[in-house]
């Protein structure tokens, strides 16, 4: 579990054209609280994640994680993908074990808790089967045991379930609920869709249009445990209304800037 | 102007089938077309025509006023090459057949082991790393061009009439496509594999061994096929040559004494060899891309 503390974090590409994807964000996300970035496709929420992941570095500001400097990748930060990212020729039991195998773990440390969390997203008969022969919904669970089996600080989702049919990702976000209830890591869950972020997070920050920033931060106090029952409540409109209302004056305001 | 030819390829219009589920008229000669049997008729029929008329057009054993063998003689030269007594009788090639063979298939193995052994390492490094890029591929690419048949004289001279000659050579051939394919395969790793094994505490060899080398696996096993058809081709070209033993060295031999039943025969000989070794690498990349295939499973 961590604590993570984004002071000014600003991020240009230096391409023929510099382009500003980032403008100084600001964000404090406490142990164990689960944060949505809400905003629309391409305005840099994603380049905020990898910045977290360490995938990429941040050009101006500083980014820590329980008061350390981001650095590297590495498992301390389980990173979930849009596509799954799964290596195609590792079974699935493979790809699960993947991050203990690389960190030299001894395979009696690992080998319990990767059966566990295998059987925790449904998947404990389909250990041997390859990427290939699972469904996306499938393989994002595959995604999602590998990464708790690190037994990550925190865990950074881009659009996990963007790819996924209406139905599936309803199950997946139950799954989610149910896993992340359990574990009480530190969430960081990068969406376009509205009622996702309500759902699952404790806090929904509606990021601006490029050059990204953090427009409001809007606390979500729904009761846990949460379920996708929840979606229909007047408590749950009335936040779906507000975030509305504040994604489009966000849309306003960078159709003006651009104008 | 690649993109739309690739999406009309792609989108064929509503009624029109695929060139080999066209309806043709009943379903009979459809099932003869598609049951495996039948395929194998269905690719005879040119093979077999062509031999029947070669056989039907000559006279007394021979086309062109002498020149070429009909294919009768050609068969029974091949037979006393392959099963004939050995010795210096009057014909040098009786129950040579087999040795030559394996003289070759050895130099195409030797030489294609160390083409894969230079040629993958180097690919991977050209592909994944700037700096193995910058370093090897400008040298790589200005010797591309200089044709295998070219490096001969310089093999003779360094290696002179000797295996080490042909597999220098052969060596060279595959090494070309090998280092090409495996590099496209290296430079084409998906980003987020790359970012998935970092994140999961994967070291620089680990992300090049687990990650960069399978994902380059298809691209590799192309250039391992490409390469070992010209490892073929450059056995054959140095033992007419620079080596005195091989199929190629036969070749050439039985042209000069005007044998051309034994010609012909070495070339069969030479194609099925190809063949089988094609064959051979297409079931190690059956096997060792079997997780690509599992889907279809």
């Amino acid at each position: 579990m961590a604590e993570i503390t984004l002071r000014q974090v600003a991020k240009t590409y230096f391409s023929a054209v510099p382009v500003r994807a980032l403008d100084s964000v600001d964000l404090d996300i406490a142990e164990g609280e689960f944060v949505a970035l809400l905003g629309p496709s391409g305005c840099g929420k994603s380049t905020l994640l990898n910045i977290l992941a360490g995938f990429e570095g941040a050009s101006e500001g500083s980014a820590l994680i329980d008061g350390g400097a981001i650095g590297k990748p590495g498992p301390d930060r389980g990173v979930v993908f849009q596509e799954a990212a799964l290596f195609p020729w590792l079974t699935v039991w493979e790809n699960v074990v993947f991050g203990p195998k690389m960190q030299g773990v001894p395979r009696s440390d690992y080998e319990d808790r990767a059966r566990e969390m295998l059987a925790t997203v449904g998947l404990k008969d389909f250990a041997q089967s390859y990427p290939a022969q699972l469904s996306g919904g499938m393989r994002q669970r595959v995604g999602i045991a590998r990464v708790l089996v690190m037994q990550p600080r925190a865990l950074l989702m881009d659009e996990p379930f963007g790819a996924l049919d209406a139905q599936t990702r309803m199950a997946m976000q139950e799954l989610l609920l149910t896993v992340w209830e359990k574990l009480n890591t530190t969430v960081v869950f990068v969406t376009h869709d509205i009622d996702e972020a309500i759902l699952l997070a404790d806090r929904v920050c509606v990021m601006t249009a490029r050059p990204a920033r953090i427009g409001r931060e809007i606390p979500i106090a729904l009761p846990r445990p949460r379920s996708i029952d929840d979606l229909t409540t007047p408590e749950f409109t009335r936040y779906k209304a507000e975030i509305m209302a504040e994604m489009r004056s966000a849309h306003r305001q960078a159709e003006t800037t651009a104008a | 102007m690649t993109d739309t030819s690739v999406k009309q390829a792609g989108s064929r219009p509503a009624g029109m089938a695929a060139p080999g589920s066209r309806a043709l008229g009943s379903t009979l000669p459809r099932i003869l077309v598609n049951s495996g049997l039948a395929q194998i008729v269905l690719a005879l029929i040119l093979p077999v025509a062509i031999v029947a008329i070669w056989q039907l057009a000559g006279t007394n054993g021979s086309l062109f006023g002498g020149v070429l063998p009909t294919p009768d003689r050609v068969v029974s030269a091949w037979w006393i090459w392959a099963f004939g007594p050995k010795g210096m009788g009057l014909n040098p090639y009786s129950g040579t057949w087999l040795a030559n063979v394996i003289f070759s298939t050895q130099r195409v193995a030797q030489g294609f082991l160390v083409a894969i052994l230079v040629g993958v390492p180097a690919g991977i490094w050209i592909g994944w790393s700037r700096l193995g890029a910058q370093i090897l591929d400008p040298t790589v690419q200005m010797l591309r061009p200089i044709p295998i048949t070219a490096w001969l004289p310089f093999s003779l001279a360094v290696f002179g009439i000797s295996g080490f000659s042909a597999i220098f050579l052969i060596a060279l051939g595959a090494f070309y496509p090998i280092v090409i394919n495996t590099t496209q395969g290296a430079r084409h790793v998906e980003r987020n594999l790359v970012r998935a094994a970092l994140m999961m505490g994967a070291g620089r060899f680990d992300i090049l061994r687990r990650v960069v080398l399978p994902a380059a696996l298809p691209s590799i096993f192309t250039g391992l096929r490409i390469g070992l058809g010209i490892g073929w081709t450059a056995v054959i070209v140095s033992e007419m040559i620079a080596v005195k033993s091989g199929l190629g060295y036969v070749l050439w031999d039985a042209y000069y004494v005007g044998r051309m039943d034994v010609v012909i025969a070495d070339m069969v000989s030479i194609g099925v060899m190809g063949l089988l070794s094609d064959q051979l690498i297409l079931l190690a990349e059956r096997w060792a891309l079997s997780w690509r295939l599992a889907g279809a499973r």
